[in-house]
């Protein structure tokens, strides 16, 4: 069963269509490990640390996506995937194009409220790929990240580490099944006459 | 290279069929060649061996080969109406490597659609041919669960418990008690006491994403253990370009690809393939050759048709307490088949199951609910650890349309076209879809939820890629016979998903395993006419 999709509009992934989606499979990039910019240099590093920190915001408890090395771990994709550098790129510039625009500072500058603003304007108007990918590519690295499942446990009662270690569960009770066994059978006899080897 | 048969049985493919043919055949004596396009998975790689493993699940384990890009995948394209989102693993133990456990029989009915309900075919064999087959699988590889379903026939007890149901399982419980249906712990093939050298499950949860401690059944742990000590000589990262074929239009071998990309052969005496549902049409068509010039053993013109994945869904209940959803198998813990068999009642023929699991994982729960922003934590913490999901599988009738064929504007790694599926939702699938919601929005509503949303219709989950090459009586309208032997081709036997006339409501994989034990048998005792 998939279910690492996400719920409406959807499409299937296609061999022939260019898709951020379709060149990650090979860009092994561990969560929570610490690293460096590779591929940014610091001024656009800055922007998408800003980027990811305004995806995810500090709330609830929990760090901003970008004091979680979200932003790193999308250059890191990119430094394994160089397709994807010239969309990214090229949506950080625009971004950047909005802030100075808008905000008459760039967008590591600005405050929460504004670049969230900001932000909502480039998903309208920029590349909405970039964008997606940017997003995808943040929660990834935040879901992903010891951290913040640790800190979903106390919040939410999620085990964060529960599926990479399991633990005990009450055997199944048979005495649930009374009323069921007591049902008449509920499968369709097949006549001898029909088809048949 | 030799022009002798080296082995008594080729089998081209080391998944759920080709594992369970290598092992019973090589039982018995037979000297058996397996040849695999791809590799053992290194199991320090599963993805659930770490902690980031949602995010591994989407990059090296994407279920989706167009995304994970292993040496050995190839394209998959999708078109049509209902475009296939295709998941499938090349790698030993197929695409088992990546399912979640769900292993139900057929019912009776399942091989008898066309005597009983008048659309599709016939199976050319019954449910009590093959139940002794579904037996013998239960045991090879441990199922879990527990006889005396009323929603089947009498069977011999199951070799494992069934998985704990957890809050979730309890909740559903609740629904389907109140509604008065049918309901049973679902058979998962998963070890729930140690079993064969093999450890209980200790509910990690989410199957699909390897099972680290190898309680998940998967043919790499089943089947291939006892086949390579009996000598089955399995050849990894072989890639086969085509079916041999002697003067006499017997199947003498096949030639493939080594891991170095230098041509090689293997020869016997019988050839079976178990490529799947997308792969064994692939083979078949690629061995074209002046005898049989659209596609090998295709003199029905049916090879690539009637490609069918299930009508499938999930709705998801939102609770108001906490349901515990991080712990349990992920496959489904309960499950009803009250709408299995055709009810003259409703607008559609055929049915559907629904099985129970916990819910969404975080980061997947996060990219379906959880808006970027300053409303993100509150619209996530509301939602995790407090949803259940329901998985919803209905039959899909075969349809001559829903095809797949080769690509060649797409090639794989070693030059060998891509594949590209057709496929669109009849309108009997479509009523029993939207009737499968309904209902698994009923039950999760009766079990406590405030609120369910579902998946609809789309995408098409290609998990299940079957009737490809199907089984009949008749060679104009099948392509093997009752025992997976290819009407055109004495000694050649297609023997996986592609070869099911039609497709049941549920999860295929423990059919498909008896189907190859018995053909494996009858390989055996038919040798010396092969």
């Amino acid at each position: 069963m998939a279910y690492d999709r996400k719920q409406g509009g959807h499409q299937v992934a296609q061999a022939n269509r260019p898709d951020y989606r379709l060149e990650v499979g090979r860009a092994e990039v561990p969560v929570g490990v610490p690293r460096g910019f590779a591929v940014l240099d610091p001024a656009r590093a800055a922007t998408l640390r800003a980027w990811t920190a305004t995806l995810i915001p500090s709330a609830h408890g929990r760090p901003d996506a970008g004091a979680l090395g979200a932003a790193e771990y999308i250059d890191a994709t990119l430094l394994k995937v160089p397709s994807l550098r010239p969309a990214l790129l090229h949506a950080l510039e625009s971004l950047e194009r909005i802030a100075m625009t808008k905000a008459k500072k760039p967008f590591a500058d600005c405050d929460n409220d504004v670049r969230e603003q900001l932000l909502r304007q480039f998903q309208v108007e920029g590349d909405a790929d970039a964008f997606s990918m940017v997003s995808d590519f943040t929660y990834e690295a935040y879901y992903g990240h010891p951290e913040v499942l640790a800190a979903l446990e106390s919040a939410t009662g999620w085990h964060g580490l529960g599926p990479v270690t399991g633990g005990p569960m009450a055997p199944f009770d048979a005495k649930l099944l009374n009323r069921v066994k007591s049902l008449p059978a509920r499968w369709r006899h097949v006549p001898s006459e029909t088809g048949g080897s | 290279m030799s022009r002798e048969p080296e082995a008594d049985v080729l089998v081209i493919g080391s998944g759920a069929s080709g594992a369970a043919l290598c092992n019973r055949l090589s039982g018995y004596g037979a000297k058996v060649v397996c040849l695999e396009q791809g590799d053992w998975v290194d199991r320090a790689r599963l993805p659930k061996a770490h902690v980031d493993w949602e995010v591994r699940g989407r990059r090296h384990w994407a279920a989706n080969p167009n995304v994970r890009r292993w040496p050995a995948d190839y394209p998959v394209g999708s078109d049509g109406e209902d475009p296939i989102d295709v998941y499938m693993y090349n790698a030993v133990g197929g695409s088992q490597i990546g399912f979640a456990g769900n292993y139900w029989r057929f019912a009776p009915s399942d091989f008898r659609v066309h005597s009983l309900d008048g659309v599709a075919v016939d199976w050319p064999l019954t449910y009590e041919d093959l139940a002794p087959y579904y037996t013998i699988n239960e045991a090879e590889v441990g199922v879990a669960g527990l006889a005396g379903d009323p929603c089947g026939p009498e069977r011999p007890p199951l070799p494992n418990p069934p998985a704990p149901l957890g809050r979730p399982g309890e909740l559903l419980v609740d629904g389907y008690e109140k509604l008065g249906w049918y309901w049973w712990p679902t058979e998962q093939s998963i070890t729930t006491e140690a079993y064969r050298g093999r450890l209980a499950c200790d509910h990690r949860g989410w199957c699909t994403f390897g099972c680290p401690r190898g309680s998940l059944s998967t043919a790499d742990l089943t089947y291939w253990p006892g086949a390579l000590k009996n000598g089955v000589d399995l050849r990894t990262n072989a890639r086969v370009r085509e079916i041999m074929l002697g003067a006499d239009g017997r199947a003498t071998g096949a030639r493939y690809y080594d891991k170095d990309g230098f041509i090689q052969e293997a020869r016997a005496n019988v050839v079976v393939v178990a490529c799947g549902g997308l792969g064994t049409p692939r083979l078949l068509k690629l061995s074209a050759s002046p005898a049989h010039p659209d596609g090998l053993a295709n003199s029905s013109g049916l090879v690539g048709k009637n490609l069918m994945v299930h009508v499938q869904s999930f709705a998801v209940g939102h609770f108001k307490d906490p349901v515990d959803g991080w712990r349990g198998t992920w496959g489904g813990t309960v499950s009803t088949r009250q709408f299995y068999e055709t009810d003259p009642s409703r607008d559609y023929i055929r049915g559907f199951i629904m099985s129970g699991c916990p819910g969404w994982s975080p980061l997947n729960l996060a990219l379906q609910i959880a808006p970027w922003g300053s409303g993100h934590h509150a619209a996530f913490d509301e939602r995790i650890n407090h949803e259940i999901s329901l998985y919803m599988c209905g039959e899909d009738l075969p349809e001559e349309s829903n095809r797949v064929e080769l690509d060649w504007d797409h090639l794989d790694g070693f030059g060998m076209p891509g594949v590209r599926t057709h496929h669109a939702l009849n309108e009997n699938s479509r009523r029993l879809g939207a009737d499968m919601i309904a209902h698994g929005r009923q039950v999760l509503e009766a079990a406590g939820a405030k609120s369910v949303r579902d998946f609809g219709l789309a995408p098409i989950w290609g998990w299940h890629l079957l009737g490809t090459a199907r089984m009949g009586n008749d060679p104009k309208t099948s392509v093997a016979d009752a025992f997976n032997r290819a009407h055109d081709v004495p000694n050649l036997f297609i023997a996986d998903s592609s070869s099911m006339p039609t497709s049941g409501g549920v999860n295929p994989s423990s059919t498909i395993q008896a189907l190859a034990l018995r053909c494996a048998d009858h390989i055996w005792e038919t040798r010396r006419d092969s």
